[in-house]
């Protein structure tokens, strides 16, 4: 993987550039998805951030949650009527305790998969290809292009340089 | 129709003699516990004599109550062992399975006539007093609660003899072991579901009154109120 | 410039020293603590890791001779090791609170606190996991609790309130964990990227290749603000559920429906100081003073003030409501409490948790740290003793006045429930060496303009924003 990119202290600048090589990507060959852009903290309020406003993971959360449910139904009745056995004039299978041990399972359904949802949907765990830059941490963030095109190197540079940033630095990691 | 255990205390033949407490311990290998645990508060009776003072010099009056596992229908102690330790048996027993209790000590809480022991430590009987236990009644180590069952032991070999003998129980056949000492017969054991026998017959007396009744924990022990 | 009370607000949130921190501040002071040790920080685990192995060893000790060794007996089944258990969730309720609902709230303030509260959650619970398992007869087999096809052919009893606790605070534990771990990935990046050798693989492997990119941090804070949504309602349920373990009985004093909402409320309390003493120790200690500022205690203070207001209402709706009624077996009880055996401890533990505090936290002048850090330390044990007045005294004296009895602890107990605190500091000391105690990039979200609270409709190119430091007078628009 070799990644071309700029760093900036603002904000805005890294908009700026981001807009350009939106702007930019089918004159200069290279897709949208090919941009990089990385940061050390999320910058809700400008558009880049925003690009994935998916609420799925609130779904799949319902969803677990209903399977834990389930789950939690299906343990404590299935295993009470296996083996019934009778204590403190309780019915076999009481609906107000059962409930309690459904509630829970319930609960933990949704957890778990929200935990789920994220891993899957941030790309973790994922140990190949990221990218270092010990800037990211102080603040700036890296905007950039994955293997850009030969051709299209020198005006992608004047491009990322225009929208505010000091150097240009290039990113190389083996791939396997 | 199956059977459902059920005991009688009758209150004005009780002497506070305390023999059912000693044949109890004798038949249920209940062990002694030292000086000093006592005082702690440790003892272990699956049945006590409760003494009371009632009055002042020069009349005072002094009442006794044998207090044991009342058997309850609708027990709070089976409820809340998370092993099924404490559960209800078919024939109205609140049985007590030693090999599942992991010792949460939930239902002695629970139980409100207090009469759970737990074993707070290893059981050990001196010499030569290990050759006394009862063969029939499993000696329970640490961390194990237990309780009065009715003498189960004697319940279950009655009935497999029954059985061996192709016929139905009938009352008087067996008895526990704190009846059969009372001398006074002041503890009558049987079958409640059997119209004849005679704890049937003093369990729908006049006299008769629960403990702690008004709990709801429906106890099968049914205490003859004294008439004097 | 006149400054709106919002830009006041932001200002005093913002870390300080006489000059604007940037995130390169941010970045070095918090991973300080990860990359050096002072002698005190040894001198502290080796105290803490001794008082957990006294704990060990007391353990060992009761498992060979067996439960007798403490000071339980008839009625008294339940007193040193319930307490703990019941004390140790309820400090849990800490990180609930603070993270989850503040955040929920988008209150910002929170942001230096939230790692520090859920650290606190996930410790107190691992602890308040284990005393269960150390109290009961027979501790080899506890595993009995849990379900599985076993070939005794029995399953647990669903029915019982233990076994709702055991699912309820496995369902806690395993929310607060990942609560407190979804946040620490960045970090735990930030860590990897300025290590090398060993320390950066280890956390290279926690921090999962984490990576920075506008999805990922989407996904994160949606993952955060589900969790958040969820891990309230369990922890209320968590709560109740133990106190469920008393109320599901009939004994006098604890059979009473004001059980449930009392815990959770004496939970968050006890939390809540918790976590203003641990807070107090790490400005201390780690050199924090530039991000944990007077103002958190000041706020941490005011939600105090609120729950021991909301104790002392639970506690006098509850014994206002059994004197009137005058039954005798709750009579005996509350006497017990009130004016005979345990009429000292009762009022120390409304010293604790209301006399002192109350006054203390009513006055913004005494709502400082040292103010804050002496309410919470006197509501620790006066919480501590709630617990023990709620069991101890209605098991003394249940209803047959023949069976009533008395408790005192033995050395084992007194050592096991010290190792349950030396534990707790173990932890959250190995905690505050191996993690950021404070999320770094939650505080730099705090930095930015817009406080990264609620996201705005987007505009490219955003209006400048100055960021002002409250440093002397406020500038006003009257000429000198």
């Amino acid at each position: 993987m070799n990644v071309l990119y700029a760093l900036y202290a603002d904000p805005e600048n890294a908009q700026r550039a981001i807009d350009a090589l939106h702007a930019a990507s089918s004159e200069l060959h290279f897709d949208q998805r090919q941009i990089v852009i990385v940061s050390g903290e999320p910058h809700e309020s400008y558009a880049f951030a925003n690009s994935d406003t998916s609420t799925r993971p609130y779904g799949w959360a319902v969803f677990g949650g209903a399977v834990g449910a389930i789950c939690g139904y299906l343990l404590t009745t299935l295993t009470q009527k296996a083996y019934p056995i009778y204590t403190g004039g309780m019915s076999i299978t009481p609906a107000w305790t059962n409930g309690i041990i459904i509630y829970e399972l319930t609960m933990l359904g949704a957890i778990l998969t929200t935990l789920i949802t994220l891993l899957r949907g941030a790309g973790l765990p994922n140990f190949k290809g990221v990218i270092k830059d010990p800037e990211i941490w102080l603040g700036k963030i890296l905007v950039g292009v994955a293997n850009p095109p030969e051709s299209s190197q020198l005006e992608l540079e004047t491009c990322l340089l225009q929208a505010g940033a000091s150097e240009i630095k290039q990113f190389s990691r083996a791939s396997h | 129709m199956s059977h459902k255990w059920g005991l009688v205390v009758d209150l004005d033949r009780c002497t506070g003699c305390e023999a059912c407490v000693v044949a109890c311990r004798a038949e249920n290998n209940i062990p002694t516990v030292s000086q000093d645990q006592a005082a702690m508060g440790r003892t272990m009776q699956w049945i006590r004599v409760e003494r009371t003072w009632e009055g002042d010099f020069p009349n005072p009056k002094v009442r006794f109550q044998p207090v044991l596992c009342q058997q309850c229908d609708d027990a709070p102690c089976e409820s809340v062992c998370p092993t099924y330790a404490s559960y209800h048996t078919e024939e109205g027993l609140n049985g007590q399975a030693y090999n599942r209790c992991i010792g949460t000590r939930f239902c002695a809480n629970a139980c409100p006539y207090t009469v759970r022991s737990f074993n707070y430590y290893n059981p050990s009987w001196d010499r030569p007093l290990n050759l006394q236990l009862n063969p029939d009644v499993s000696v329970r180590s640490v961390g194990i609660m237990e309780k009065c069952t009715f003498c189960v032991q004697r319940i279950k070999s009655a009935e497999i003899q029954a059985e061996a003998e192709k016929r139905n129980l009938k009352d008087g056949d067996f008895t526990t072991a704190c009846a059969q000492s009372c001398a006074s017969k002041a503890l009558i054991f049987g079958d409640l579901h059997d119209p004849s026998s005679e704890v049937a017959r003093l369990a729908s007396s006049n006299r008769g009154t629960k403990l702690l009744g008004e709990l709801g924990t429906k106890p099968n022990v049914t205490y003859l109120e004294r008439g004097t | 410039m006149q400054r709106t009370a919002e830009q006041i607000e932001q200002a005093e949130l913002r870390p300080t020293s006489g000059m604007n921190r940037a995130a390169e501040e941010i970045e070095k002071d918090l991973l300080r603590p990860i990359f050096t040790s002072s002698t005190k920080y040894k001198v502290a685990v080796a105290l803490s890791g001794s008082l957990v192995l006294a704990g060990v060893a007391a353990f060992a000790y009761q498992l060979y001779t067996g439960i007798g060794v403490w000071g339980l007996n008839s009625p008294v089944f339940w007193a040193f090791d319930i307490t703990n258990f019941v004390f140790w969730i309820g400090i849990s309720h800490a990180g609930t609170l603070i993270s989850a609902i503040l955040r929920l709230c988008h209150a910002q303030w929170r942001r230096p606190v939230t790692r520090c509260a859920e650290a606190i959650t996930v410790f107190a619970l691992i602890i308040g996991g284990i005393v269960p398992l150390c109290h009961i007869g027979r501790p080899w087999l506890g595993y009995w609790m849990i379900p599985y096809p076993s070939e005794r052919l029995i399953w647990p009893n669903f029915r019982s309130p233990l076994m709702w606790d055991c699912f309820a605070i496995f369902t806690y534990l395993t929310g607060s964990t990942t609560f407190l771990y979804l946040p620490t990935i960045p970090d735990f990046a930030a860590v990897r990227d300025a290590s090398s050798g060993l320390r950066k693989r280890i956390y290279s492997l926690l921090a999962l290749g984490w990576q920075g990119t506008p999805r990922q941090w989407q996904r994160l804070e949606t993952a955060m603000h589900i969790m958040a949504i969820v891990i309230v309602p369990v922890a209320v349920s968590v709560h109740t559920i133990v106190s469920w373990d008393f109320s599901m009985t009939l004994v006098p004093m604890w059979h009473t429906t004001i059980f449930g909402p009392y815990f959770v409320v004496g939970a968050i309390f006890s939390g809540i100081a918790a976590l203003i003493l641990a807070m107090a120790l790490l400005r201390r200690f780690l050199h924090l003073e530039a991000y944990l500022k007077p103002i958190h205690f000041d706020n941490l203070g005011k939600l105090l003030l609120t729950f021991s207001l909301l104790w002392f209402y639970f506690v006098f709706c509850e014994f206002l409501t059994t004197w009137y009624g005058n039954a005798p077996p709750e009579m005996t009880v509350l006497r017990e409490n009130i004016s005979q055996h345990f009429a000292p401890l009762f009022w120390i533990m409304v010293f604790c948790n209301f006399l002192l505090p109350v006054p203390l936290l009513s006055r913004k002048k005494l709502r400082t740290i040292t103010g804050t850090a002496i309410a919470s330390c006197t509501v620790v044990v006066g919480m501590w003793l709630e617990r023990f007045l709620i069991i101890v005294p209605a098991l003394d004296r249940k209803f047959l006045s023949y069976s009533w009895g008395s408790y005192r602890p033995t050395w084992v107990e007194d050592t096991l429930m010290a190792s349950g605190f030396g534990l707790m500091a173990l932890l959250y000391l190995l905690f505050s060496k191996a993690v950021p105690m404070i999320s770094i990039w939650e505080m730099k979200v705090g930095l930015q303009p817009h406080g990264g609270g609620i996201i705005t409709k987007v505009s490219a190119i955003p209006q400048p924003h100055a960021i002002m430091v409250l440093e002397g007078p406020l500038p006003t628009d009257e000429p000198e």
